[in-house]
């Protein structure tokens, strides 16, 4: 018992993750290859426009690809290659794959991570606070509210905040300016909008989950004794009922940061112009840039799986009442 | 889309009593009457409106940018003989109600036209996705064994792919045609579903009503089509109500960023021109959002009070 259950569990979950991580692999591989379109022809329609031989081009393009070898081959190399790092050739931007998602993920980075501070903070006070003063008219206004936070379409939310903040109040600047060093107040202050157009979706869910699962706590037993030791209320509420609520919330939280949160993030870039990767798959498309579009998404949903499993490793080692067979 | 729930379902079906009871349940919450009366007044509007409307796609560059009705614009013309700039005041009239964009299409008939796109799209491919998700999630729940590992191992992998990003990559590798989009989103949103329907009808098939008609030598089908499917079916109607605006939100998004169909004027194309115009004409970008927020809100009000009657419990 103790520990080699533990042991068991982890050796467990990561075995299923790489089955995950394969079955993705393996789903995109199918998606492209089962495509239209190879990437080469995609690439072809850039290098005719400059009048090259086409069938020459064609051949030089699958010979580099490899796109003449068996499918199977082809199948062994992707997944090799994908392994040692080389996710293949950008000709767009002229550098390997790696190197560009190397120079653009931090600006994604800064945008998810202030804006999930953002959202966590405001969201979780803002559900407590509605769960406390439950059928209340507060309460309902909160829930209103926060049924319209999830409603708003965050690209459209970007658009009216540049509209009325940049273009009539003349406030923020309508673009995100690339050359601001990372860690400074400026790039804090053009990050404002941003943040406020990916929050607030997360806010609204935020608000909600927490606030359903403070319900959920409030009317238990220990909540009862509790108030009958005479702790105040502030405690009961911050100690006893918060921290049982705060699991089920952090699982959903993490699940919403693949589901909705980067998806969202994807559009908040391209309408403030924000170089992170969202922006770069953006620009991919446009083109005509196979390699680079289909990491961007492969990227997203690894992390998703990564974060998958470190939620519930997590979540094992904060809650020994878990147990997994 | 996650969605949780308690394990009580309820059926639909006995005769209308039933359904005429969760109609009476649904009916007192005001939210969820106000966005059904919303969702109906939309679908008239998507059916009917574009015969008293002119046509969307006609443009006529002597009227581009004119303002919606109770707004005007300052426009500044330039007079090569005096070389003077003279402004004028330019109102809003009665023959575009919404104004017009920056090739003088009238926005009311482009809005209209793009509630047909968004109501098409949302409600073929959030069927397609309910469909899938339940026919995977009862097989896999009837079925059991390696089948029900397989499906609920894919489910697994598919349901990792953040939604956006897997859409963004299946339009772009196949092509951003209308019924590609569908497809693409009605093959991909049935995970949560399957998930759902799956531990719903594990549930249901140990229930002595499933027992008993297996007893007197009720087939599988049977079964499925007069037991367990009846059973899910509130559930069913909940997640689909529920989904729409994330599917209708999808699309927009898709054509928001360039990846729609082109030929057809709907609601994220109008909005992505519109951007671009925002010191110019604010009222292009303003106008489809306010639409598509409306009936996003009014999905989620209408899901919400269905759940609501359905299953007080529940928080999906």
């Amino acid at each position: 018992m103790g520990k080699t259950w533990l042991r068991d569990y982890l050796i467990k979950r990561l075995i299923y993750s790489v089955i995950i991580a394969w079955g993705i692999l393996t789903i995109t591989f199918i998606l492209v290859r089962a495509g239209p379109s190879s990437p080469a022809d995609k690439y072809l329609a850039n290098l005719t426009a400059s009048g090259q031989d086409v069938a020459a081009v064609v051949s030089a393009i699958e010979a580099r690809y490899g796109l003449d070898k068996p499918l199977w081959e082809q199948y062994f190399s992707y997944l090799g290659n994908l392994f040692r790092g080389n996710w293949g050739w950008s000709f767009s931007t002229s550098m390997p794959v790696m190197e560009l998602i190397k120079t653009h993920w931090v600006y994604s980075f800064q945008l998810i991570l202030l804006s999930s501070i953002f959202a966590a903070i405001l969201g979780i006070l803002i559900g407590i606070y509605s769960a406390v003063k439950q059928y209340t008219r507060t309460d309902y206004t909160l829930t209103f509210l926060s049924f319209v936070g999830i409603s708003l379409p965050n690209f459209w939310l970007g658009v009216m905040l540049i509209l009325l903040f940049s273009v009539k109040m003349g406030i923020f600047k309508t673009y995100y300016d690339t050359t601001l060093p990372l860690f400074s107040l400026e790039n804090l202050k053009a990050l404002v909008l941003p943040v406020m157009t990916l929050g607030t979706g997360m806010v609204a869910g935020y608000v909600r989950y927490t606030r359903s699962a403070m319900l959920d706590n409030l009317r238990k037993g220990f909540v009862t004794t509790a108030r009958a030791k005479g702790l105040p209320e502030r405690t009961v509420i911050g100690k006893h009922v918060f921290r049982n609520a705060m699991l089920p919330l952090i699982t959903i939280i993490m699940f919403d940061l693949g589901s909705i949160v980067f998806g969202g993030a994807y559009l908040t870039e391209i309408v403030f112009g924000i170089p992170g990767l969202g922006q770069v798959s953006f620009n991919a498309i446009f083109a005509n840039d196979y390699p680079v579009v289909v990491a961007v998404t492969l990227i997203g949903t690894l992390l998703v799986l990564l974060i998958n499993l470190v939620t519930d490793i997590t979540y094992t080692y904060l809650d020994p009442r878990i147990r997994y067979d | 889309m996650k969605y949780k729930t308690t394990g009580a379902t309820t059926s639909i079906h006995a005769g209308g009593r039933l359904a005429s009871y969760y109609w009476q349940r649904t009916r007192r919450n005001k939210l969820a009457i106000a966005g059904l009366a919303f969702i109906i007044f939309l679908i008239f509007l998507a059916l009917f409106g574009p015969f008293f409307t002119m046509d969307p796609t006609e443009v006529n560059f002597e009227e581009k940018n004119l303002p919606p009705i109770g707004f005007s614009v300052e426009k500044s013309t330039y007079d090569i003989e005096t070389s003077e700039f003279t402004t004028t005041i330019i109102p809003g009239t009665w023959k575009h109600p919404l104004g017009t964009d920056n090739k003088g299409r009238d926005l009311l008939a482009m809005i209209i036209s793009g509630a047909r796109i968004s109501l098409l799209v949302g409600l073929i491919a959030t069927g397609m996705a309910i469909i899938l998700g339940t026919i995977i999630g009862v097989l896999s729940a009837y079925a059991g064994g390696w089948v029900d590992n397989a499906l609920m191992r894919f489910t697994d992998i598919m349901m990792t792919f953040p939604f956006f990003l897997l859409l963004v990559l299946i339009v772009f590798i196949f092509g951003h045609s209308l019924i590609f989009i569908v497809l693409a989103i009605g093959l991909t949103g049935w995970t949560g579903t399957a998930r759902l329907i799956r531990s719903e009808s594990l549930s249901l098939r140990t229930r002595e009503f499933v027992t008993a008609a297996r007893a007197i030598g009720a087939r599988d089908r049977r079964v499925i089509f007069r037991h367990l499917i009846p059973n899910v079916m509130s559930l069913i109607i909940v997640i689909t109500t529920l989904s729409i605006p994330g599917v209708i939100m999808a699309e927009a998004a898709l054509s928001f960023i360039g990846l729609g169909d082109p030929t057809w004027t709907s609601w994220g194309i109008i909005l992505s021109a519109g951007q671009h115009t925002l010191d110019t004409a604010w009222w292009i970008a303003v106008e489809p959002g306010i639409m598509l927020f409306l009936t996003v809100l009014a999905f989620n009000f209408l899901g919400d009070g269905l759940r609501d009657a359905f299953d007080p419990k529940s928080n999906i």
